[in-house]
This record gives structure tokens, sequence and C-alpha cells, in this order.
């Protein structure tokens, strides 16, 4: 009973830890670009996504943007269309960590503005796809220990309880 | 035979450290996986899944035989079989917490919540907790029949746990009956098969002792009640 208590506590407060960030101020790069009628577009965005750890792009955009959108689209398929929201000027998407499985280099994100009429600017990021070390050993070893000391516990048990039948 | 459920013992216990042997040895970190190596806890977190069902079938069974015709043997079978169901619960529930935290990490308590798969297993598996408990009480027929009540409610959660992950919101693969079990490598079948049937001889092997060990507790308690 203690092992399992002891089990829900770890995993419970392994469980609230969260790192990422979605500032501008964390995003190492900056990409600005003009669209087809003059105005500018920022992009803030980090290089590298980290397999396992979602990746934020943070967006500035010209006001009064009604019904436009906006679509990124990596080049292996992976694709967020969002729409603009006329009364903010900076928004945000985010990709999940699992969207990539294997490390690439210079992955382009093709960015596309569409308005009414069609599209009104289309801008290439490139992102290199990093796969860090897996760090899932204590996970494996943990939950393998679950399957051995379940068994074992319960063996022990019924062989206690048949000795003191059988001693009866 | 004399040493049937031994040798069957043994047998399963090879099997599950042959199936240890090939998942953590035999085969790399896995592919296409944000925890390649917390798959491995795929060769015997789906068996053992697989044996708590077997198991609390038995339970509803028993159950079920029991209402009908009050067989001694059918009570004593839902009462061993629900006891392992929960030991093989805990292992797949366990086992699978830290897989999801690894793989798909966030937080534990409200992927139980949200989670149609986790909540329905966790549910079931709290429900067999339940009718172990009141099975701790002195064994009246009254007794055992509210149990077998209690036990036949496993009809509806038994299905409802294991077709959850088809039918309602979950993150939860599907890996047996569905077009999914047709992608999954043969040699992911070789270990999954060998860990099933490594944990399914074990399961044997201890349901056969815990009914020896209720059939002499029952005696014990007959041959105490009659000097009395």
């Amino acid at each position: 009973m203690r092992f399992v208590v002891l089990l829900v506590t770890i995993l419970l407060l392994t469980g609230s830890v969260s790192a990422e960030c979605r500032e501008k101020a964390c995003m190492n790069n900056e990409s600005k670009f003009q669209e087809d009628g003059g105005k500018w577009h920022t992009f803030y965005f980090n290089d590298v996504f980290n397999i396992g750890t979602n990746w934020f792009i943070i967006f500035d955009y010209p006001s009064g943007k009604t019904n436009d959108t906006i679509t990124f689209e990596f080049s292996s398929g992976s694709k967020k269309v969002h729409t603009y929201d006329p009364s903010k000027e900076t928004d945000s998407i985010s990709f999940s960590g699992s969207t990539f499985s294997e490390e690439r280099f210079n992955l382009e994100l093709y960015i596309n503005i569409t308005g009414t009429e069609g599209s009104d600017g289309e801008f290439i990021l490139s992102i290199d796809i990093n796969k860090p070390p897996a760090e899932d050993m204590f996970y494996l070893w943990g939950g393998m220990t679950i399957f051995w000391a379940s068994i074992g516990a319960y063996v022990l048990y019924i062989s206690i309880k048949f000795t003191q039948l059988r001693d009866k | 035979m004399k040493y049937e459920k031994e040798i069957l013992g043994l047998l399963g216990f090879s099997l599950v450290l042959g199936t240890l042997y090939f998942a953590l040895i035999g085969t790399g970190p896995a592919k296409f996986f944000t925890a390649p190596n917390a798959q491995k806890l795929f060769y015997l977190h789906v068996p053992s899944g697989l044996i708590t069902y077997l198991a609390f079938l038995m339970v509803v069974g028993g159950s079920a035989v029991f209402l009908y015709n009050s067989s001694e043997y059918a009570d004593k079978l839902a009462v061993s079989s629900a006891e392992l169901g929960i030991v093989f619960g805990f292992m797949s529930l366990a086992s699978g917490t830290f897989w999801m935290k690894a793989e798909w990490g966030g937080d534990i308590v409200s992927r139980f919540l949200t989670d149609m798969r986790l909540a329905t297993t966790l549910a079931m598996w709290l429900l067999y907790i339940a009718y172990f408990v009141y099975r701790r009480q002195p064994d009246t027929f009254q007794v055992k029949k509210n149990a077998a009540i209690l036990g036949l409610s496993g009809m509806l959660m038994v299905p409802l746990s294991y077709l959850s992950s088809r039918f309602l919101r979950s993150h939860h693969p599907v890996i047996i009956g569905t077009e999914d079990q047709g992608s999954l490598d043969p040699s992911l079948r070789v270990g999954l098969y060998m860990g099933l049937l490594g944990f399914l001889l074990i399961f044997i092997f201890l349901f056969k002792v815990r009914m020896q060990i209720e059939e002499m507790e029952r005696d014990s308690l007959k041959s105490k009640m009659e000097k009395a």
C-alpha cells in the first residue's frame, strides 16, 4: 500500500512540470515579410523544432484584417490554418511535439496569407528538426518494475496465506 | 499431473523473460514514438490489460452462475478472479501511466478525467476493488449474493472500457480488431503474443493456487463451525 501511495505521489509531482514558453522574448529568430499590399508581417519563432516539445510561432500583422486566413504548411505536409482576429495585431499558433519523429535539416515552412480576393502573399521560413536524446528510461524502468513488483508481491501474499492455512 | 500448475507458472515466467529479452535487447528503440524506450512497455502493458478483462469477465460468469444456482464453485471462481483482476489491472493501469507520461506528457490527473479509455478502465478497476473490500466480511449467503450482483456489473464495465477508445473521446490507440492491427509490424506481434501467452500462463497458475487457498479457507471455516 505504501508503495502505491509513493508511486502515485511521484507521478503526480512529475505531472505538473511544463517548460514551454509562448513569449516573443523566448524566440531566437525574427523574420519580417511584406505582403502584396505593402503591409508588414513579423514572425517570431525558434529555428529548432525539438521533437516532443510543442513548437510555437508568434506573428504580428496589420490590424483590421477580416475573414483573412494565414496558412502554415511544412514541406512534409503538416498544416495549420489560422483566421485573423480583426481586433488583434499579434497572434500565435503551435505545432504539436509529435508532428515529426525524425531529424530534418532546413525544412521549409510555407506561409500563405489569403484574403477575400485570393492570395495576398507567400513567405518561406526554414527550420531544423532536432530529435533530443530519449529521456524516457526512467519511465521504462518504472513501468517494468510495476510488473515484477506486482507479481512478486502477490506471490508472496498467497504463499504466506497458503502456509498459514496449511499450518492450521 | 502432480506439478501441472508449477510447470505452467514456470513456462509463463520463462515466456515473460523471453518477451523482456525481445523488447529490451532484441529490438532497438522504437521509431515514430516520442518516447522510443518507454514504448517497450507495450509488450507487457497490452497483455496485462487483456488478462484484466479476462479475469473480470470470469467474475461476471461466476456471479451469474451463482445467482442462477447458488454454486459454491462459481462463487469461489468469482472471488479468485476478482483478486487476480485487481492485480493485473493495477499492472496495466500503472504501467500505462508511466508510458502515457513519457509519450503524451501533460498532467496525469486531467488525462484520467478526460480520456474515456483511462476513465472507464479506472472506474472498472475501482468497482472490483469495492467487490474485493465487500468480500472481506464473513461469507454469509446474503454477502455472496450481494457480491454476485456487484460482480455482474462488470457485464457493463468491461465492454465499456474495451470499446471506449473506439467510440468515445480517447487518445488511446486501438490495437486489436481494427485496421490498426494491419499496420502493426509482424515483428512487434511476436513480442506481443509471447507476452500475452506468458501472462496467460502465469494467470492460470495463480488462479489455480488462489482457488486452492479459497477451498482451504472455506474448509477451515466449516470445521471451525462444526467444532463450535
